[in-house]
């Protein structure tokens, strides 16, 4: 289903030498505990910001007809198929709202 | 382990074709319904067909001022799409309250319709279920019910569609696109393409091969915008009163 797709994974984001800015905010904001679901919360953070700046809208946009706009809500909202069994959550959605460019 | 086949097809009518001349296969497209069954054994297709890149991913507007929405448009995109947006928020809005980003990102417009009727005791392979094994019983009569079919169930099963979409596209009174292995396309109303259990169990009901969907077309409802709100606030808080099965 996949065959010659283009498929980026947290390697391909940023190496350890050249941080992705949503990785360095993930280990500057502590956004995880065990580290298991990381990898998907940071690829999934990075989509989400593209999908709000490109004016997806999600279950919790106030209107269809304008730009959906970042918020905590959106945030919460859009990376909600990004579980974490640890509940490092407060502490991604600030990792998240420091690369959006909002304070916390 | 099961094993099975796998086929790329690269037409329509090709992907009928295969459909109908193949025992046990399946389309496979975004595969957000169709891998979760097959992990749990539920599913066992010998055989899969993959429709990705037919062609049928695009959303154009019809001579009548509707929309033709192409099978493979993903969720995602039919949601975002402005057109979508500005003249059927009901349908924006249905496909925005289910599953996830990812699984949106993923999953097609026919696969949304064609997903499996199913409850939560259909998924435990433990509990007998009539629509996996017709005959063996329904553990969900007299079971967790708050969430299943109240009304337009059978005494065999109280499975409901998972479908939002489903919904606001009926409430558009849209009509679905097929094609056979003929290459000939037929246009059914929605209200015609889901049909209810009756007196069997559903899975005699969904028996009846699934067609090659090629798109969804609907009217023009330009204007219309206040009907839709009204129409998406009762989906979401009572889309389990409705219950359709998938022909």
């Amino acid at each position: 289903m996949h065959e010659g797709s283009s498929v980026t994974t947290i390697e391909g984001l940023g190496t350890p030498e050249n941080l992705h800015p949503m990785q360095a905010a993930f280990i500057k904001h502590d956004g995880y505990q065990c580290g298991y679901c990381t990898p998907g919360q940071i690829c999934s953070a990075v989509a989400v910001l593209d999908e709000i700046k490109s004016g997806v809208p999600s279950h919790v946009s106030g209107s269809l007809t304008t730009a959906p706009e970042f918020s905590a809500a959106e945030l919460r909202e859009r990376m909600s198929g990004n579980i974490c069994r640890r509940g490092a959550y407060s502490n991604i959605v600030e990792a998240v709202t420091e690369v959006a460019g909002r304070p916390a | 382990m099961k094993s099975f086949t796998y086929e790329k097809v690269n037409s329509p009518a090709a992907a009928a074709t295969a459909g109908s001349t193949t025992g046990s296969a399946k389309f496979i497209a975004g595969g957000t319904n169709l891998l979760d069954l097959t992990k749990l054994e539920i599913e066992t297709s010998a055989h899969l067909i993959d429709v990705n890149g037919l062609g049928l991913d695009k959303i154009e507007p019809t001579a009548e001022g509707g929309l033709r929405i192409g099978a493979l448009v993903r969720n995602t995109a039919l949601a975002a799409d402005e057109r979508v947006r500005r003249d059927y928020g009901l349908l924006s809005r249905a496909l925005l309250a289910g599953a996830s980003g990812q699984l949106r990102n993923k999953a097609t417009t026919a696969g949304n319709l064609l997903q499996r009727t199913r409850c939560p005791y259909f998924y435990d392979t433990n509990q007998p279920c009539n629509k996996r094994t017709p005959g063996s019983g329904c553990s969900a009569i007299g079971g967790v019910a708050r969430s299943l079919a109240v009304i337009g169930a059978s005494e065999a099963c109280i499975a409901t569609h998972p479908s939002d979409m489903a919904v606001a596209m009926r409430a558009l009174d849209a009509t679905v696109e097929t094609v056979g292995p003929d290459a000939r396309t037929r246009a059914i109303a929605i209200a015609d393409f889901h049909r209810l259990p009756g007196d069997t169990s559903m899975d005699l009901a969904q028996a009846q091969a699934a067609p090659g969907v090629l798109a969804i077309v609907t009217a023009d409802n330009a204007g219309k915008s206040a009907r839709a709100v009204t129409i998406r606030r009762s989906c979401s808080a009572g889309r389990r009163l409705s219950t359709i099965t998938r022909p």
